[in-house]
């Protein structure tokens, strides 16, 4: 059987000021039909480069300049431009990352799938959309032909994804390349498009190159799996072969890093150093300088490393006492709403419509943090936990309830301003390219808050800055320099060291590893704590990211469009979650270490929050849903001591037993 | 086994350090992305050499335009390179009223660069002011400012210019007012653009929450991060500046031609377009058309190198 | 639907009257008409006696009101220069003043935006610098001076075009304009062109700017992994985004056109709107400025009404926004 993709000693260069830049480093791989190969690196590796060379889809000033690219055995650069042009969509199509961006916004979903079915085959416009709803229909759309008629900003990113995978399977190509396809989605939607891209593989013998960044998902998706680093591939083998038993250093510690596999509070084993950065590549194996298994002979070009490297868990002192609590988050409720103006409003008073839209993002949320405590907060899209820890952090003001720090408030003010009254809360975003002042001096920006709240008398703030520069792992030295002369996770120590100077009792942590490689998250996440057992911090631990929140959260509180839905001990909840929405959250996250899995995603959408369901809000997707779940909102009760759930399985039943009866 | 684990714990090597940047050498950088086209590199000679000759212009003109003493009517409409009563060559002819074309050119771009210089600091202020604080404070504030300014950005600026004028009177600061009201419009818009973007980046945010007092947020942390644009904006409109005034002039709105910008010399020379005294109105349009172009094409360069989808 | 353009037709209302405002104050505030229109050595009694017949005697809002009622009535006053109503007088110059409108704007859209395509399509070639060249030049240098240029080139020099005025009319589907007859044409072809220019550059370096940030967006790389070629992509993809900042522009641009035909009818005396304007600023001719600027604020309102209901039948998004 010829493979339906083979790659040999594929070469891309980037034309930069620095000069020439090989993005991708002679890279082969083959996939037969059918099979799934993940290829796997961390940022600046080469996987999405590789995945846009194989199409000829390389945009200037960079250029293939070498390989071959065997699809079904034709070569792909020996074709001219045209016949490679007719070999796109029809034999080796792409689905790309971001589902928001990738269909055009001004032409109907049927029209495009439509110009995509006639550029291969010649058959009338009624007959392409019929082909077109045919597609959609394969990859699990419900209501494809309303779909077609669908402009794309009518769809949610899960639906818009599974278009582009539509549009891409529209010609039953060899190959498939799908560049982090599900990676801005939520994971229950995640889930979903996985188990469909499984069953296409299976049932179509359409080959798929899945580029990636996420260990879980590829381990659990693929039958075999590439890594790459710094433009070459690094380790390739079947996934158990990878996954179970890894050769390369590196591979290892990629592994060793992801936080689900090990002991919950115990310090992760990490990759030193950062990405390299392609333009300043070490000689000999670009990944000696991070390697602890390095010797002279990796000065040389890359030979295959061998030896082993397992972490020794650190015990956790984590654990805070039930004494008073320090943040007191009090049946608060938060609806932004958009207003019509002066002139709106006479003309809905005339047409009878309301032109106001209010969004539901928080409804009687009420937590309690106490001192030395860190308290998860889990979620997709939309649940709420982001504005959560904006108004804990003073960003935003409840509409109803209060937020009090030991008895006193937070901020004063309505949704029209707000006042911040207090510097015991300070908070870390998710984005460290985006939380620090481009023009500013990162020393300044630490040292800015205790200069101006007086917090460090002005000769000791130097000094001061230095320090919290190196309680976060760099050097004082670099107070003088501009964030934009830092990597993503050494910006983030400094996000870190800037919240620190401030004294905090209370640290917001809003995603704050959610956007960093996977081994600079350990970096991070060691850094944290680390800082946690030293200052015995508080803090409000916000993220999707399951395995991340169980391994540092002493408690997790699990929310879903605007409520908390379960709420206990992180141990408790991972070992026995009760909520329905809890279980299938867990369901439907790929985990590391188990292999091919049987995916199980929740069903449906994600609910507007615009519009949240009557009753329990998850009743639509809840697969034990009865009749009082769509009548009567479920209060967060505790069944089990130390263990609440908003379900009302625990409380008295749904009302299915009665109404089966 | 847990040996290796601690050992990479304990020698955690930092990433490469990163050379340090001074302000010096982030101007050098600048200079080093901006001297990549030849031409916006001759643009910006041809301005300073325009700036050296036109604030230079009493030493560096053979005649004093404005002292009436110094004109003679026999001088009156001289060919280019015809030598005249005061002894030297005329290069560029004479006028009407025997005045040195040369030397009133070098003063009418005094007046034009002195009036584009000021309208476009003067609006840049008024602009930025208006737009900060729509930015900042949001809500009635912001959409009732940002309606007006839009209103002003629906009518053409010529048009509004020529009514100020009218309303205003002929003279320097006159024009000068009349192009702020017209213009300030555009650095209102573009600071409110760049700032609505800013403000929703989390380092306003972190900034905020700190909390920060609102005069700091907005003075170190916002407003330079809007500067960018706002210089390209500033380019621009000071060429527009120039141009608008010469037009005025030209209409008989602006400047009279006692007090000789670009624009009235022209204008003066419009008169006889239909005789063959050609350098009357062709040698100051040439000046007015080098200056405006050179200028715009030095906005252009400096919106690429600031682009921040070209920064690395 | 509905409800927006209900909303958008109370703004505009609300906008021209403001303006009005604004205008009729502002007009208002300059000189003295009377010192411009009657001899100094006239009496006192004939001053008082005109001063009251212009009205000019009354509080400043009173004169707004008796404006506005006399308005309602379609009565725009009268010229104090020409002496005869300005309606009739603002009507009879308006057609001139449309006609070269009309074929500057179609000059510069039938060159401008293909030109702007093809740069932005190539932007490395060298048709696309010379393209880019000529659109600094256009929207740079000030619209008088080559106008003159002009004048000197093609009537001056070469002798082929007349250096000014207004053609002889004729009738076109019964509407009497200069464009019907070949003197007409060879009167406007040269101010339409010079008008054109400005519109010309700008079209050119938005339409290219358009392309070029369109060429880089994932759809278009989505619809070159699916196969499609150029020239598709182009038509069905890009053309479709790119035309509605490119409509938006254009209709503000349309208002601009008719603004800045002041300046070109001065230089080529084109006896339309722009040239009486100009005339009356000179001359304190009050009401006929105060009507003009009413009519030109009404003219941009119904532009921006226009465009934005242009830019919601093109932009699917802004249109379900309108609906809910």
């Amino acid at each position: 059987m010829t493979a339906a993709l083979e790659v040999r000693g594929l070469t891309t260069r980037f034309e930069t000021r620095k000069g020439p830049v090989t993005a991708v480093n002679d890279v082969s791989f083959s996939v037969q039909p059918g099979r799934i190969m993940g290829l796997v690196g961390e940022s600046g590796s080469g996987k999405s480069v590789t995945g846009f060379s194989v199409l000829g889809l390389i945009d200037e000033p960079g250029r293939v300049t070498g390989g071959q690219v065997l699809v079904q055995g034709t070569d792909l650069r020996a074709l001219p431009p045209d016949a490679l042009r007719r070999m796109r969509g029809s034999k080796v199509s792409m689905v790309f990352q971001d589902p928001m961006m990738t269909l055009n916004p001004v032409l109907r979903v049927g029209d495009q799938m439509a110009m995509a079915v006639r550029v291969h085959e010649k058959m009338s416009k009624r007959a392409a959309w019929d082909r077109a709803r045919q597609a959609l229909e394969t990859v699990g759309i419900p209501a494809p032909a309303e779909r077609l008629q669908a402009y794309p900003h009518q769809l949610s990113g899960g639906m818009r994804q599974r278009v582009a995978i539509a549009m891409a399977l529209l010609h039953r190509p060899a190959v498939i390349i799908a560049d982090e396809p599900t990676t801005a989605l939520d994971v229950s939607i995640q889930g979903q498009i996985l188990a469909e891209v499984r069953r296409l593989a299976d049932e179509t013998g359409t080959a798929i190159v899945w580029v990636t960044h996420d260990l879980a998902v590829i381990s659990s998706l693929a039958d075999d799996i590439s890594v790459m680093y710094a433009g070459r591939i690094v380790e390739s083998g079947t996934a158990e072969q990878v996954i179970g038993s890894p050769r390369h250093p590196y591979t290892r510690g990629l592994i060793d890093s992801v936080p689900s596999l090990h002991e919950p509070g115990a310090k992760l084993p990490q990759i030193p150093g950062a990405t390299p950065q392609l333009a300043n590549l070490p000689s000999g194996c670009p990944f000696r300088p991070r390697c602890a298994f390095a010797t002279e002979a990796c000065a040389s070009p890359p030979s295959p490393a061998r030896g082993a490297w397992a972490p020794r868990p650190v015990p956790s002192s984590a654990g805070g006492d039930m004494t008073d609590p320090l943040l007191k988050i009090d049946t608060v409720s938060k609806r932004f709403s958009r207003k019509p103006g002066l002139l709106g409003r006479g003309i809905d008073r005339i047409t009878g419509r309301s032109s106001e839209s209010t969004v539901h993002a928080l409804t009687d949320v009420s937590l309690e943090v106490t001192r030395g405590e860190v308290l998860g907060i889990v979620g997709e899209s939309g649940c709420g936990k982001s504005t959560l820890g904006r108004i804990v952090a003073g960003i935003y003001a409840p509409t109803e309830g209060a937020v009090t720090l030991d008895g006193t408030p937070v901020a004063r003010g309505s949704d029209h301003g707000i006042e911040k009254l207090t510097t015991r809360v300070q908070m870390i975003h998710q984005d460290p390219f985006a939380s620090l002042n481009p023009r500013m001096k990162v020393g300044e920006t630490i040292a800015e808050g205790p200069r101006v709240h007086r917090i460090v008398e002005p000769a000791r703030l130097r000094a001061r800055v230095a320090e919290l520069l190196e309680q976060v792992g760099l050097e004082g030295a670099y107070a003088d320099r501009l964030p934009h002369q830092f990597s993503g996770g050494q910006r983030q120590r400094i996000a870190i060291a800037r919240a620190l100077a401030m004294e905090p009792e209370l640290l917001v942590l809003d995603e704050a590893v959610a956007s960093l490689d996977v081994s600079i998250q350990a970096q991070v996440l060691n850094l944290f704590i680390d800082l946690r057992r030293e200052l015995d911090l508080t803090a409000l631990f916000i993220s999707h990211d399951l395995s991340v929140v169980r391994h540092v959260c002493d408690r997790v509180a699990i929310m879903y469009l605007g409520r908390v839905v379960e709420l206990t001990s992180a141990a408790r909840l991972y070992a026995r979650p009760m909520h329905p929405y809890t279980e299938a959250l867990f369901a439907s996250v790929p985990t590391l270490g188990t292999g091919r899995a049987a995916f199980h995603p929740i069903k449906g959408e994600i609910p507007s929050p615009l519009n949240p369901p009557k009753g329990c809000a998850f009743h639509p997707r809840c697969p034990l849903a009865g009749p009082r779940c769509r009548i009567e909102v479920p209060r967060l009760a505790a069944p089990e001591t130390g263990h609440s759930v908003a379900c009302h399985l625990h409380d008295g039943g749904t009302g299915a037993a009665e109404a089966a009866a | 086994m847990s040996d290796t684990a601690s050992m990479a714990q304990a020698t955690l090597p930092l990433p490469p350090t990163p050379e340090t940047e001074t302000r010096a050498q982030r101007l050098r950088n600048f200079w080093a992305d901006y001297r990549r086209s030849p031409v916006a590199v001759a643009s910006l000679v041809v301005i300073l050499l325009l700036a050296f000759v036109s604030f230079g212009a009493p030493l560096v003109s053979p005649q004093d335009p404005y002292d009436m003493a110094a004109l003679d009517w026999m001088d009156a409409f001289l060919h280019p390179g015809e030598t005249g009563s005061g002894g030297y060559t005329h290069l560029l002819g004479t006028d009407n009223a025997g005045r040195d074309m040369l030397s009133a050119i070098f003063y009418g771009l005094r007046t034009s660069f002195v009036i584009g210089l000021s309208a476009g600091a003067l609006a840049l202020f008024t602009g930025i002011c208006v737009g900060l604080t729509a930015a900042y404070f949001g809500g009635r504030v912001e959409s009732l400012l940002m309606r007006i300014v839009d209103l002003q950005l629906s009518m053409p600026a010529i048009l509004l210019a020529l009514v100020l004028v009218a309303m205003l009177g002929q003279g320097v600061g006159q024009i000068i007012l009349a192009l702020v009201v017209a213009q300030y419009a555009y650095f209102a818009r573009t600071t409110h653009g760049a700032a609505t973007v800013e403000r929703s980046k989390d380092y306003i945010e972190a900034a905020r929450s700190t909390p920060l007092p609102t005069r700091r947020v907005l003075f170190r942390h916002l407003l330079p991060n809007v500067m960018p644009p706002l210089i390209v904006v500033a380019t621009v409109q000071v060429a527009s500046a120039i141009a608008l005034e010469a037009t005025l002039s030209f209409l008989g709105v602006g400047l009279p031609l006692t007090e000789p910008s670009l624009g009235s010399l022209i204008s003066n020379g419009f008169k006889y377009i239909h005789s063959d005294r050609y350098w009357l109105s062709i040698y100051p349009g040439i000046f007015l058309m080098i200056t405006v172009v050179a200028i715009n094409l030095v906005g252009d360069q400096v919106r690429s190198v600031l682009d921040p989808r070209r920064q690395r | 639907m509905l409800g927006y353009l209900a909303r958008r037709l109370a703004q505009a209302v609300v906008v021209v009257f403001a303006m009005s405002i604004i205008v009729f104050v502002g007009v208002y505030a300059i000189g003295n008409p009377i010192d411009v229109l009657i001899d100094p050595g006239a009496t006192q009694e004939i001053r008082a006696k005109l001063i009251a017949q212009y009205g000019l005697d009354q509080p400043l809002w009173r004169q707004y009101f008796t404006f506005l009622a006399n308005v309602a009535q379609g009565d725009l006053g009268t010229s104090m220069v020409y002496n005869i109503p300005v309606v009739d007088l603002v009507f009879s110059r308006l057609p001139a003043t449309l006609e070269l409108v009309f074929v500057s704007v179609c000059i510069a859209t039938f060159i401008g935006i293909p030109a702007g395509l093809y740069a932005g399509y190539k932007p490395g070639s060298l048709a696309a610098r010379a393209i880019m060249a000529l659109s600094v030049l256009g929207f740079s240098v000030p619209t008088f001076w080559i106008g003159m240029l002009l004048i000197m080139a093609f009537a001056v020099n070469l002798g082929w075009l007349p250096s000014g005025g207004r053609g002889d009319v004729g009738s076109l589907f019964g509407i009497p304009t200069s464009l019907a007859t070949a003197d007409g044409w060879s009167h406007v072809i040269m101010p339409a062109l010079n008008l054109s220019l400005f519109k010309m550059g700008l079209l050119i370096r938005l339409t290219r700017a358009g392309m070029v940030e369109a060429m880089q967006t994932d759809y278009v790389k989505f619809a070159r992994a699916q196969g499609l070629p150029d020239r598709q992509i182009v038509f069905n993809h890009v053309l479709r985004n790119i035309s509605i900042p490119i409509v938006t522009v254009f209709g503000l641009e349309l208002g601009s056109t008719l603004a800045f035909a002041v300046v070109t009818e001065s230089v080529f005396t084109w006896p339309g709107v722009g040239k009486l304007i100009i005339d009356s600023i000179l001359q304190l001719d009050r009401p006929v400025m105060v009507t003009y600027l009413v009519l030109v604020v009404i003219l941009f309102v119904l532009i921006n009404l226009v465009v934005d209901l242009v830019y919601a039948r093109l932009d699917p998004r802004v249109r379900l926004k309108g609906k809910a």
